[in-house]
Order: structure tokens, then sequence, then C-alpha cells
């Protein structure tokens, strides 16, 4: 794309108004009452008298052909209503859902049916009066496996001659391919200095404390299936989920429930949903399938990102950036749902902050026997943020320079920049928010603090520092720019708001698709509403539209909601307020375009004497046709189907991906933690963290999702890991060794907001809710190496739990001291 | 495996000031006796294996968890659950000063953590942040990092001192 | 995860409950104490107990009283209620250290002394305070009641010494004079330790008189570290280098010939290494606080 065609393709540039009455205000959010008196109506509290309950028996093997299942005596058991077996569930269901590459040949079932591929995969399911009876029936089941060799390391499934996860694709690379953007060539033929590394990034997960459920009903009357689950997504895409029960798409109606949590592991997870409509089917009757902990954490389809990297960067001695090559091998188990689009995320924001001009991007795509990866918070970018400040570490300790000056020797100072890959970042001040993350960490404090501990106590204090990027808003581009034939170059990502003004003026909002996942759309929504009616935002009524006779949506994920649901409310507003301008200048027998909005109604322009509020407009339109020309209907009600603002395709050659992720915030995180270098044990002294996100609609909402991000990085850092043995057995599962941080594990955080608004959306917003998670794992083995560096130790794996730690320490040799 | 056939006890228990007899199987465990049997569905199921707390009630005012206790164990005993905070339309100090600090998002850990907090301000009326924070170890969150956990529960403790010096 | 049926009952008196256990021995029985390490067990359905005997209303289980100096406690003595206790503070405060450091209160409101030491787990803190404190563990059976030594309680992971007919009913704690330390490592605050230390010190004067030290997550059971304490016996603990030194020399002489299991979470070396950092911490803080009892 050239500089014009570029500028041609953005969206218009935008003022937004300094007066703002909600927007910006860290008002009590909306939702809270029915989550505080106890009355959520999460999705294990709908379930009423007579619904059935489903209940999943799971493969002990890694991988294994199911040579035979008895069912009978278990179909026998008490209150037991079906039993279905994986090849059941094959005459009964299509293949799931998948944005794979190649669906047909590495095919995802619900249940298993000839094969099991990982620890934890479903092989029948029981249907009976109560989850209690179903698990007794389960353990009646006889299953016959033939144990066949498991293949576990990625590296490995990757070599010839190992055990293949799908025959049918022979091979367990599921997808590979090197991108080349800018010349990378030159930049590395002109560098001084090559930094070279291998860095590992394990596994870890959402593991919200609610996992995904599903109640379907089947009504053979209509030929429909009715199904409330706490997992709603992608509204245009259930034609799939249709598809995989037979039935027609418009015979599919998908609601939704607040979910307890997601961090992306509820995304499309339709697995649930799929069995309990099965089974609801095959019964006749209402069923209930709700995960336990063991299903989610073995079977939830939503681990994160498993990968090994292989990095070169190209500097010049005096800390330029010049190019960077990744080689990325990622792990992603026994399936691949979604594709490669984690490093379509890597990508958009793939230089971090940094003026880096070109980047060679190679990608392997492994399937394990493990289970496979969906969402976790960063979908990807996280690990991608954490690599390249490992490496612009390292490049800062064998130059010799500063880390904090290194970064600000290569920002990003002009905006908008377009990224080597084709993305832009729209707006940003990276040094406004490193000079306040400095203040707040008081850094140079700390640094004269370090040195004193080390000198006069021995101990080892380290300080992270890093600079990193959060995008938010992704097109749906990033699903098939990795082909240069896609089958599906699909390009909708929209999200949509229906606004109600009900007689009194009363005002209900619509939403489709956009969950509750904690992530607070109804404040968000409310908090837009009243800024655009005046009204207060305690007095908007919220509602949640199913799937079948909704609008297109799309839901949380890539920290969209805020932005889209900005866009589809402002554009929902707008016509009710089209309309009601219409009316009030009919009512005010003026022209149209002598009235203005103030205050909660139509004014003739000047004259607030001469006025008509919503609620006057309204009542007037519901009940009093006759007072209006025959070409204005009565009601008062629009909706806004709000597509992505801002995506341009990428080139034939894919040298360019277009724009995908335009809406760019960043951050900077100083962890200072000190490493118990006899144990392993990592504890934070401070913890500061300055975070952009443009204009903020909730303050403290934002600052809450900072914190809770950055537990989850303390957890990715430190402490969880979806731990498979070399056999294929997964060690973690279950909380007793899945550990996630308690309050004494996660420090008090110094919060400090900087406010660089978006010049394309509705007051400049951009999305946030994902940010701390992509901060904080970069940020903590910062710290760590910084603690360690006096003992030659750089750790360059995650989790960095006390056993690797000590194995470093171990192997530094005595000089490092070590436990014992 | 045992095959003798399930029986059933008989309990009596009150919840949140409310008699209950109820028969029940000796394995059912109190959780799901609360959310089904008696439709209290405040009480959220985490783990059922006791280390997340979402499913903390109070016994005669001790916090328990309730996916690894039996219903059978609750005989004779006072049972309080979230949904005896609030009294009259009123919420409980502890339950408007987490929407107040914004101590919640998603929701599902926080009835099991303001039970918990009713009983660390009834040992302790006047704790500090780092008292709080440790006292609240017991119980996970997942969305809120416990940052505006801790500073709910201390704004409610300071309301609810104040309250108790004015009626007192 | 539900657990699997089970007959239950839950008895008023001790021969009722130790009755039930040998009528119905063919089921499996077993006791119901607080649960926390039962329950857990049986949602997994790795238990599968067909009758639960439940101790909860059977008089004269819980208390705590003194016996010259020997405390006595009741087995069915919740945890909350020892860690509250003005007396197990006095008396045995490595109890009162040790129990603190047992998961979190909510599991200490509902679990026992008496579960925790009948259930046995290698990593688990009460063991290894019975072993240091050289604890009687007092039985009833069909045969009348007996008193079995800590050193012969535990016999392997989630084993002891008790018959299936029998029950434990009280603990009997010898009353140390001295410091005492109960320290652990665990990853996440208050989760299972991976490795822990029971340390008791005695002095005559600075000098060292008598040692007593357990460890647990090192072995199949909690262990006593005889040969360690021997190294101790003597140490002057007025001078800080020779402290420190006799401290790591008990240290490896505790871990001498322990081939620990590795999981996850520690290799069998760093097992053994934090065994050796936590043993050096728990004899340091225990001579310390022996020290500022004279």
């Amino acid at each position: 794309m050239t500089t014009v065609d570029r500028a041609a393709a953005a969206p218009p540039v935008r003022d937004h108004s300094a007066k703002r009455r909600w927007v910006g205000q860290s008002i009590r959010r909306v939702e809270d009452p029915k989550f505080l008196l106890g009355r959520g109506g999460y999705i294990a509290d709908r379930i009423t008298p007579g619904t059935l309950q489903a209940a999943v028996l799971r493969s002990p093997h890694p991988h294994a052909r199911i040579l035979r299942i008895e069912t009978a005596q278990a179909l026998a058991a008490p209150g037991v209503h079906a039993v279905i077996t994986g090849a059941d569930a094959a005459k009964l269901c299509n293949p799931m859902p998948d944005f794979g590459p190649d669906p047909a040949r590495h095919t995802w079932r619900c249940l298993a049916a000839d094969k099991v591929r990982y620890v934890g995969e479903g092989v029948a399911v029981v249907v009976a009066d109560s989850r209690y009876l179903a698990e007794d029936a389960l353990e009646l089941i006889e299953v016959e496996y033939e144990p066949l060799p498991a293949v576990v390391d990625p590296e490995r499934a990757l070599a010839d001659g190992a055990p293949l996860v799908h025959e049918a694709l022979e091979s367990n690379c599921a997808y590979e391919r090197t991108f080349d953007f800018g010349d990378v060539e030159r930049d590395f033929a002109e560098a001084e200095v090559i930094v070279r590394d291998r860095l590992r990034w394990h596994r870890s997960g959402g593991q919200p404390l609610e996992t995904v459920g599903a109640i379907a009903e089947y009504d053979p009357g209509t030929g429909s299936f009715t199904i409330d689950t706490n997992t709603l997504s992608f509204t245009s895409y259930l034609f799939m989920a249709a598809n995989t029960l037979k039935v027609p798409a418009n015979k599919l109606d998908i609601r939704p429930v607040p979910a307890g949590g997601s961090f992306g592991s509820k995304l499309f997870a339709n697995k649930p949903a799929v069995i309990a409509a099965m089974c609801s089917r095959a019964t006749g009757r209402k069923v209930a399938y709700l995960e336990d902990r063991v299903d989610n954490i073995s079977n939830c389809d939503h681990h994160g990102s498993d990968r090994i990297y292989n990095v070169e960067l190209a500097m010049m001695r005096d800390g330029t950036m010049r190019g960077i090559k990744i080689d990325v091998v990622d792990d992603y188990g026994a399936y691949i749902q979604f594709g490669v689009g984690h490093h379509g995320n890597a990508l958009a924001q793939v230089v971090g902050p940094y003026m880096i001009g070109s980047v060679r991007y190679q990608v392997r795509a492994a399937l394990t026997n493990k289970n496979q990866q969906g969402a976790y918070r960063g979908f990807g970018s996280e690990v991608n943020n954490w690599m390249l400040e490992q490496m612009v570490d390292k490049a800062a300790r064998e130059l010799g320079l500063d880390p904090v000056a290194i970064r600000r020797k290569n920002f990003i100072r002009e905006f908008p920049h377009f990224i080597p890959t084709g993305n832009v970042y729209d707006s940003g001040d990276y040094d406004r928010v490193l000079d306040k993350a400095l203040e707040l960490a008081d850094y140079s404090g700390w640094r004269a603090e370090q040195k004193r501990l080390r000198e006069e106590e021995g101990r080892y204090i380290g300080i992270g520092l890093i600079s990193a990027q959060e995008r938010s808003v992704f097109s749906a581009t990033e699903f098939w720019f990795w082909f240069d034939e896609p089958g599906a170059p699909v390009t909708s990502t929209p999200e949509s708001v229906s606004l109600k003004v009900d007689a009194t003026g009363g005002i209900t909002a619509i939403l489709y698709s956009c969950a509750f996942w904690g992530n607070s759309p109804e404040t968000m929504v409310a908090q837009f509403v009243a800024e655009e009616f005046d009204c207060s935002p305690y007095d908007v009524s919220i509602v949640y539209h199913g799937s079948r006779d909704g609008l297109p949506a799309t839901g949380p994920g890539g920290s969209r909601t805020t932005v889209m649901l900005a866009g589809a409310v402002e554009g929902a507003a707008g016509k009710i307020k089209e309309k009601a301008r219409r009316a009030a200048a009919h009512l005010l027998e003026i022209d149209p375009d002598d009235v203005e909005w103030s205050d909660g109604g139509f004014q003739v322009k000047g004259d607030p004497e001469r006025k008509k509020s919503l609620a006057e407009i309204a009542i007037a339109l519901h009940l009093f046709k006759h007072s209006f020309p025959a070409d204005m209907e009565s009601g008062l009600d629009e909706s806004k189907v709000f597509d992505h603002p801002y995506t341009t395709m990428p080139s034939a050659d894919r040298k360019d991906l277009g724009v995908f992720y335009p809406f760019m915030g960043h951050a900077c995180h100083v962890p200072v933690v000190e490493v118990d270098i006899e144990t392993g044990a990592v504890t934070f002294l401070h913890y500061a963290a300055v975070h952009d996100c443009g204009t903020l609609v909730n303050p403290r909402s934002l600052a809450g999702h900072i914190v809770g991000g950055t537990a989850q990085g303390i957890g990715t850092a430190l402490y969880e890991e979806f731990v498979y043995d070399d056999d294929g057995q997964l060690l973690s599962s279950s909380f007793l060794d899945y550990l996630i941080p308690s309050a004494m594990e996660v420090p008090e955080l110094t919060i400090g907001h900087v406010e660089t608004p978006s010049p394309y959306t509705p007051h400049g917003v951009k999305g946030g809710g994902e940010g701390g998670r992509m901060m904080a794992p970069a940020a903590i083995n910062a710290a760590v190496n910084d603690a360690l560096f006096p003992l030659g130790i750089r750790l360059t794996e995650l989790p960095m739990t006390p056993e690797r730690i000590l194995s470093a320490l171990r192997a530094a040799g005595p000089a490092a001291g070590g436990a014992g | 495996m045992s095959t003798l056939a399930p029986t059933t006890c008989t309990i009596s228990l009150t919840v949140n000031g409310r008699p209950h007899v109820a028969e029940v199987e000796p394995r059912r465990l109190l959780v799901d006796f609360l959310r089904e049997d008696l439709g209290l569905t405040g009480t959220h199921i985490g783990c059922e294996h006791g280390v997340c707390g979402t499913c903390t009630v109070l016994l005669n005012g001790a916090s328990i968890r309730s996916c690894v206790t039996f219903a059978v164990q609750a005989d004779g005993a006072e049972i309080s659950t979230v949904e005896g905070l609030a009294r009259g339309g009123e919420m409980h100090p502890l339950q408007d000063e987490f929407s107040e600090k914004q101590g919640l998002q998603c929701g599902y850990c926080t009835p099991g953590m303001l039970m918990r907090a009713c009983e660390i301000l009834a040992e302790n009326p006047d704790p500090t942040p780092a008292q709080v924070r440790s006292a609240i170890a017991s119980n996970l969150c997942r969305c809120t990092g416990y940052q505006f956990i801790t500073e709910a529960v201390i704004g409610a403790a300071a309301r609810m001192r104040a309250t108790k010096e004015v009626t007192s | 995860m539900k657990p699997p049926p089970f007959s239950y009952a839950a008895p008023t008196t001790l021969a009722e409950a130790v009755g039930l256990l040998t009528e119905h021995a063919e089921a499996e029985p077993r006791v119901l104490a607080g649960g926390q390490s039962l329950i857990p067990l049986m949602n997994f359905r790795l238990a599968k107990p067909g009758y639960l005997i439940d101790l909860r209303n059977v008089a004269g289980l819980s208390g705590i009283r003194r016996e010259g100096d020997i405390l006595v406690i009741g087995a069915m003595t919740r945890l909350s209620e020892l860690e509250r206790s003005p007396e197990v503070a006095v008396a045995a405060p490595l109890l009162a250290e040790a129990v603190g450091l047992v998961a979190h209160t909510p599991v200490r409101n509902s679990g026992t002394i008496g579960g925790s030491l009948a259930h046995a787990d290698p990593a688990a803190e009460l063991p290894a305070v019975a072993l240091a404190s050289d604890a009687d563990l007092v039985a009833a059976g069909p045969a009348g009641t007996r008193r079995i030594g800590a050193a012969e309680f535990f016999t392997g992971p989630f084993s002891t010494a008790l018959a299936p007919d029998e029950i434990l009913t009280e603990i009997r704690l010898p009353v140390w004079s001295g410091g005492h330390a109960f320290v652990e490592f665990s990853r996440i605050h208050a989760n299972f330790a991976v490795v822990g230390v029971a340390a008791l010190i005695d002095l005559d004067g600075d000098r060292i008189r008598r040692a007593a030290l357990a460890l647990t997550g090192v072995a199949p059971t909690a262990i006593r570290a005889t040969a360690a304490e021997a190294v101790l016996v003597g140490a002057d603990a007025a001078d800080p280098a020779g402290i420190k030194a006799a401290a790591a020399e008990a240290a490896g002489a505790a871990v001498e010939g322990l081939t620990p299991a590795g999981d996850l979470h520690a290799s069998p070396r760093t097992r053994l290494g934090l065994a050796r950092t936590y043993l050096r911490r728990g004899i340091d803080l225990a001579t310390s606080r022996a020290r500022n009892e004279r």
C-alpha cells in the first residue's frame, strides 16, 4: 500500500469533545447489585427442576485407539436416561466448528470417535437425573483402549518419524510459513551486532472460577434447539454450530447468561453447548452440561500459547534496533480451532513500541497429544511482548547500555505509525508513559536500594522495566491472511446495539452476543448512553439478546468491547436523535435545522424555553401518530450494526498485511522483586504500572483490569502451567497443582493512567482489558533476570518456578550460592 | 465399589435464620443442598476440591468450604450465606463497599469472599490492609487481583465500627 | 466431581463408633472427622468408603487439658480451636505455629488434629509436630485403648498403625521447655508444603541440651532426624558462627540417605536442598527463641 492509499483508507480523524459528563467517570458499575445479592443468574443457577444432567467420561490415555466401549451396565444404572459414545456422537453430530487450516484432516468432534488424542478428551457422555447419578454411571462404562505412542514435545512432533496426532494430515505440522516484512536482508547485513536467544513460554490458561456450561432444549415440534450458555460469541458464525447439530442455522438459538469470568476461555467455546444439545435431542428432555474443574482443566479447549522462540535482533552499537528474525514453534495440542490467529495478534505489534524496520516471522504450528489452544488474555501478543522485551534487555546488557536509554532511543514518536507488517499504531506517547512509570516506581530510589541491599545484606533485588503494546479491536482478516488463497476471506466483525426509548422516555439498550464476562459491558453501554442522552446510567435498562433473531455481533475478545460498543451506541443514538429531531421540530412547528440537542431534549437554537424533552418526544411518537407526517413511523427505537471502523486488506504477496488491529494502547510495568536464592521464591517489593488505553470510560474499572490482568501475568510468570509429563500424562489436573495466585502472591499495584486518545474512535477510546497480562510476564522475567545478573544467570523459560530458578543457580556453580 | 442402596438422613438446620428440615443422601454436598434443595444459588462452585473458596459459607459463624462438607455435617447448625446479608432491602456495608470500591468484576467469587470478610471483621473489626490481604488469601479471585477487594473490606470495617459507635 | 454413595451413621458414643467399624468392616468403613482431607478425595472418587462413621456427635473426643507436663488434646478438636487456645500457645507453641500453617482458616474451622494425623499425608505439618514432640497417640478399638508412640504411628504414605477397627481418640504431647520453630516452603501461601521442618531446641545455659527435629515432604512419612539432633547437642547457642556451622552440619546429616520422590513442583534434588535450607532456618529460629525464653 502506498502512503496515499493508507491515508485514504484511514477513517476520518475525529474531534473529541472536551466536555464529557459520564465518560471518564469511575461510577459504580450498574451490573453489581445482582451479583452482590447472590442473584447473578449464572448458568448453574438456571437449572430448573426436571432438567437432566450430563457427565463426560474422559480418556486416561494421551493417545490411544478406542477399540470397544461397553455401555449396557451404565445405561441400566439408576436415574440414567442415555449413554452416548463418541461413535454415536459422530452419527448424531457433524464435527465441531473449526477455523483451523485443514479441518477435514484434523477433524475435531465433541467426543472422540475412533481415537483419543489427549488425556481428558471425552469418549462418552451419560445423561441422568442428577450429576451424582451421571458420575456413578460413568464408572460403569468399560472402554478398551489400544495405547499408542504419545508425542509431547513440539520440536519432536515436527521431526521425522514422530507419532502422528492426525494420520490424515500426514504430519504434525498443521501450518508453516515464513513472512518477510521490510528489508530483512539489508538490515541484518548492515547490523553491527546480532543478539540471539532461545526462549520458552509454557502454556497456562484463563481458568476462571466458573467453568463452561450449557442448558439445552430440543423442541421436536419446531425442530429447534434453544441453548442457554455462558459462552456466546461470533453470532454470525453460529451457522457452523448449527451444522454441527445438523439443523438449519435458523433453528438454533443460543442465549447468553452472565459468565463467572472468561479471560478468553469462554470465547466460542461451543463444545458443552453441542454436547448438551445432542443429549437433549437424544433424550427428549432439557439437559444441562456443566464442566467440573477437572473437565475444564483437561478438556476446555482453551489452553494458552506454548512457544519455543529462536530470535535474532539486529542492532547497531549505539542501540538502534534495525531488524528482527523470529522463528517460533507453537505447540497447539491435538486440534487447532483458531488456526494461527494467535500469531496475527503477535504481528499486530511485533516490533513493540520500537522503530524496528524489518521483520522475518517464521511460524510452525505443531500438533501434540495435549488439549488444544484457545484464547487467553493477550491471545498470543503477550508472548511476543515478553520475547521482544527479553531481547531488548539482552541487547542492553551486551552493548553495555542502560535499559531505559535503549528503549527511548528506539521509541516511535510520530503517529499514526505503520509498522513493517502493515498494521498501524493510531496514537501514543511512549515517553510520557515511561516518565510516569519511572516516577511512580521511584526507579532511581530502587536502583540505589538494590545496590545497597546487595552490598550490605547479600540480597538479590531486581527491577524489571518493560515498555510494550496492547492492541485492541481485531479484524477478521487476521483469520485468513495466513493463506494466499484462503477458503473464506471473511471481513466482518460487527457489534450491534439497539436502543429503544419507551413512552416514558426510559431507555433500553439491547446487546447482542456481547456477553458479560466480568468486563462491564452494561456499565460501558450505560455510560455511553448517558453521555448521549443526558440521563443517569442507572436509569438505562440493559437486555441481552439471543443469537437467532438478534443482530450480528462478535462479543468480547481482543479488547474490542469498549470501542465497538461505543461505535454501536453512537450509531444507534445518532439515528434516534435524527428521528427525535424531526419529531421535535414538527411538534415545535419549526424547521429541523433550527433545533439542537441540549440537556436531554431538542430545543429551538438559542431558545431553551421552546424545547421538547426526550420523554415528550417519545410519548408523542408512541401514542400520537396523527401528530406527525405520514412517513414518520410510530415508536422511537433504532439499531446500529457497527462494523470494524478501520480494516484494510492484505496485499496479494502478503508483504503487507494491511491494517487489522489499529487502536494501539501501550504500557510500562516496573516491578521490583527479591529472589531468595536458597529457595527460588520470588517476592514483590513494589510494582508500578502505567497504561495508556486512550480515553478512559471508567478509570476505576480499567484499573481493576490492570490489577487483575497483572495477577494473571504473575501466575503465568511464576506459578501457572499445564504440565504434561514425557508420557503425555497431565500432572496439573486440579487446583492442587495448577497454582492460581492468592492475595499473598499479588502485590499492591501503584497504577498510573495516561490518555492519548485514538483519532478514530468515539471519545478517543481504545480497548484495555487485556493489558495487565500483556505486560506482567515480560516485566517479571526482566526483574528476576536483573536480580540474578550478578550471578551470571538469565532465565528464558516461563513460568520461573522455584525448580527452574534453583536449577539455574546450581548450573551456575558454587559462585551462585544456591540452596543447601 | 459399594452396592449399598442410597439411604437418606433427616437433617435440621437453620439457614439465614430460617429453620429447615430435610431428607438428604449422606453424600449430598452442603453446597448442592443449599443451591438446589433450598434454591439459594448465591453460593457458587469453583473447584469441588476445597482449594478456591468460592463455596464459602458460615457455619455457626465460622467460615467453611461447602463443597467439601456434607449436608449431614451441618445438622443442627446455623448456616449463613450471601442471601442473608442484605436486610430489608438494604445492602450490608460489605456489599455496598464492594460496589463502591469495585471489588468485583465477574462476581463469581464474591459471595464466598463476602462471607469470609464477615468472619474476618467479626474476629478483628479494625484490621490493617496487610491483615486483610493475608486473611482473604483463603479465597481465590481470578478477576480483581485482590486490591480493590482489600480496599472494600477496609472501607466496610470503618463503616461498621462507626455504626457500632453510634448505636452503642 | 460428586462423591460416590455411602452409608452413614453419626453415633453419640465412642463404643458405638468402634462397634460400627467392626460391624460394617466389609463395607470398607472410614471415620469422618472434619472431612477436609477425606471429602476432596471422595469428590475425586479416589476414596470410596462404603460406610462413613461421623464422629461429630461423639462426646468426649474434643478438648484441651493439661495432665502435669503432658498436653492432652481430643482427636476431634478443631484446628482453629488449637490455633486460638492459650493453653496450646503456652504448652505446645510448636503445635500452635504448625497449625497456623495448615491451609486456611475455613479448612481449620472444620479440620481436626485427629483427622490430620490419621490421614498421614507425607507433606502434612502435624505428623512432623507429633514426631518432634515424641507424642503418644491414643487409639480405641474393640479390645480397649492403647497408646502408640508417634515414632511407630506413621507407617507409610497415608497409612498409620491404626487397625481398621480403631479410632484415634487423643493426642498426648509432652510439654517442651525451650524454643520451637515450624517452618515450611510452599509455592502458594498456605498451600501444601513442599517441605516442612519442626524444630525444638532446649538449652542448658548457652549449650544445646536437647534437640528434636522432624521433616515432612522428603520421605514416605514425616521423619525424625535423630542423626541431625546428635550433631546439635552441645553446640554453643551464644556463638553465631558456631551455631550456623552446627546447623549446616545437622542439615546435611538429616538429609543423608534420603531419596524423596519428585513431582511437578520439586525434583528430589530440590527437595533435599529445600530441606537443608529449612532445617538451618528452623534450627536458627528455635535456638534464638530458646535464648529469648530464658
